[in-house]
């Protein structure tokens, strides 16, 4: 029994998450971490066990992402700590909030090669905004702050705190309660990140761009999506007439229906996104990073657009393509100077011509060839987004479904579509529902997975059985790894390696070994009423979709390419379908029963 | 390309030099002085305009994070 104004370390660490406004945690125990599992048992804080570590950081990631607010992973040290590596990294690529605590062996024993002992603040130094490792038991409340603070921001990312055994067992005086932070006071916006704005002269020189332009055009990034600056864009967007289209990671930006909202711009964008931008006499780009799945070739990017960037990370800012206007700083502070200034401007540009011209070119998404009577991975999700409730929260994985998701997804708002989409980790869909269920218990989450991608955490549907959580997983399997199998036909003249997945397991069979409901569809007949089902269901519900194999995503433009050289099915419409796709042969599990729930 | 860098916490430098390495520049020389609460490193670059430009940003934003959470 320690004395009064006394803790542990252990405690201290639980108290200043709470402190943090963190009410959940998601991890697994071992070794090293142990002192703090042990607190946790007399801690009203929450936690989730997940079945591997990496699904502790992908469900972190996905309550971040769909709350804005810090998600929290702990791991032991060793093994334990180096499986958190990819949902850090995720977690960096895509500016999303993480706290990962790692148990680490005892300070007297580090570097000696000690059992489950690991480097982990070095291995994790690439893949986080800071990763330290505390060995004084003085250092600890003062570190962990630290990693709240730099983790929300003023650009979001990963930070690792790596804490021996001895430091979470020390003596130390109990937590200083913190003051609500500006933080807390801004509304859960990254720390920070108000105070930076750009100058008077930089939101003039974007102004003037914008007033001489004939062809503009609006880019959201996640950026917008991290700085709450949602409302605001929209509000830009229609004072201006102005076209509009979102990285993967700004879906649900744009106001619902509007009609100058073009889609997502990058490699497998709709076509009048991507010659939108083509097209473009100056862009307006909010922050977005200009990744290679976004340009495709730099030097052919937008080749006729004077570029305005506004982001909080200067570093950004002229990395990939030259800007003429730089708008460093809060994106929601940037975005209300601009309204503010048009506001009393006394001639607004409005752009309404150019955006009827735009929205002209749209199309519908081209549809690949697949036989009558099966299953089409597009199909399925054609109708799976026309039932989807509004207001429902997507996590995809990795791979074909994920931007076939991307296209046709009718998200309300940007924390409501989940997606790895810089790193591109499969594995992440299933565990980022877990964590977005976990933090909006009244809203209807559903994980759309493949077959490969599912396989990779699979094991988390014990999460959904243990915590009883609804989440509605929509597999589509198609047998193979769907985007590497196309790009293989593509681009590597049609020499499949190591994409074929035929020998799939019965995955009905799988989640209802877990205790979860499960179906099985094949049948394009049968698809809505095993969809509605699906969406109905108070419990957790897999929805096992048997669909063609040699199905490919369009439209898409090369690797290295521009939007110019957009390719779709009829790249592919001279090669007559690959044996095993022509047989496509619906998969028929052991026991394939409609609606059957696993007693 | 001359960098003057300040650091809380030396174990940064192992990021620096990792980033230096990533971006295809190289460093022809380095210093790094204690100084009390905080680390003064300087380092000579060489490397292509754009990934010493890139390199410069990069570090800029580690040394604002290290600064925060030395906080």
């Amino acid at each position: 029994m320690l004395e009064s104004g006394l803790s542990t370390g252990a405690r201290l660490v639980l108290d200043l998450l709470a402190d943090e406004g963190v009410e959940t945690i998601f991890g697994y125990p071992g070794g090293a971490i142990m002192p703090l599992y042990d607190a946790l048992l007399e801690h009203p804080l929450g936690h989730v066990l997940t079945r591997h570590e990496q699904g502790a950081a992908f469900a972190a990631g996905g309550y971040a992402r769909s709350t804005g607010r810090v998600g929290v992973c702990v791991a032991t040290s060793g093994p334990g700590a180096t499986n958190l590596i990819t949902g850090l990294l995720d977690a960096q690529m895509d500016s999303v909030p993480i706290v990962a605590i790692t148990g680490q062996v005892r300070t007297t024993v580090m570097g000696t090669d000690a059992f489950q002992e690991a480097d982990v603040t070095s291995i994790a130094g690439p893949v986080t905004k800071r990763s330290v490792c505390v060995r004084d038991a003085a250092d600890l409340e003062r570190t962990l702050r630290a990693a709240f603070r730099v983790a929300r921001g003023p650009r979001p990312g990963p930070v690792l705190v790596d804490i021996p055994t001895d430091i979470l067992k020390a003596v130390v005086p109990e937590l200083t309660r913190r003051a609500p932070d500006a933080w807390e006071a801004a509304g859960g916006r990254p720390s920070g990140a108000g105070e930076a704005r750009p100058s008077g002269a930089a939101l003039d020189a974007a102004i003037a761009l914008l007033r001489g332009a004939r062809r503009p055009v609006a880019i959201a990034g996640g950026g917008v999506r991290s700085a709450g600056a949602t409302q605001l864009f929209r509000e830009l967007c229609a004072r201006l007439e102005l076209p509009h289209v979102a990285t993967i990671n700004a879906l649900g930006c744009a106001t619902p229906g509007d009609p100058r909202f073009l889609g997502m711009l990058g490699m497998h964008g709709p076509k009048a996104a991507n010659l939108a931008v083509a097209e473009a006499d100056v862009l307006l780009a909010l922050g977005m990073r200009f990744d290679d799945r976004v340009t495709g070739r730099p030097d052919r990017f937008a080749r006729k657009a004077r570029i305005v960037h506004a982001d909080i990370d200067p570093s950004e800012i002229g990395k990939i393509v030259p800007v003429e206007v730089a708008l460093p700083g809060d994106l929601r502070a940037t975005l209300a100077l601009l309204l503010e200034r048009l506001r009393g401007a006394s001639h607004v540009p409005v752009f309404n011509g150019w955006a009827e011209e735009a929205r002209a070119q749209a199309s519908p998404l081209p549809a690949d060839r697949v036989p009558a009577g099966v299953l089409s991975a597009t199909g399925v999700l054609d109708r799976f987004f026309a039932l989807l409730p509004p207001g429902a929260i997507v996590a995809t994985d990795v791979g074909q479904h994920q931007m076939w998701a991307a296209q046709r997804q009718r998200a309300l708002d940007p924390r409501d579509f989940l997606t790895s989409a810089g790193l591109g980790s499969m594995g992440f869909g299933l565990p980022a529902a877990i964590g977005a269920q976990l933090a909006h218990p009244e809203r209807c989450v559903v994980a759309i997975a493949g077959d490969g991608g599912f396989q990779m955490t699979s094991s988390e549907l014990a999460t959904l059985r243990r915590y009883d959580l609804p989440v509605k997983i929509l597999l589509i399997d198609n047998r193979r790894l769907g985007m590497v199998r196309q790009w293989q036909e593509l681009f590597y003249d049609k020499r499949y390696s190591a994409t074929d997945l035929s020998d799939n397991p019965d995955f009905v069979a799988i989640a209802r070994a877990y205790g979860l409901r499960a179906e099985f569809v094949a049948e394009p007949s049968d698809l809505d009423a095993a969809l509605t089902r699906m969406l109905a269901s108070r419990e957790a519900m897999l929805l096992h979709c048997a669909c063609f194999p040699a199905e490919n995503c369009w439209p898409l433009i090369p690797p290295g390419a521009s939007a110019e050289e957009t390719l779709g099915p009829a790249a592919c419409a001279a090669t007559p379908l690959e044996p095993a796709a022509r047989e496509a042969t619906p998969l028929e599990p052991a026991a394939v029963v409609a609606e059957t729930v696993y007693a | 390309m001359t960098l003057d860098l300040t650091l809380h916490d030396w174990r940064l430098m192992e990021r620096v030099v990792g980033l230096i390495g990533r971006l295809g520049c190289a460093y022809t020389r380095l210093d790094v002085r204690a100084e009390r609460d905080r680390y003064r490193a300087s380092l000579d670059l060489v490397g292509t305009p754009d990934a010493l430009r890139r390199l410069d940003a990069q570090l800029t934003r580690l040394c604002n994070d290290d600064k925060e959470m030395s906080r």
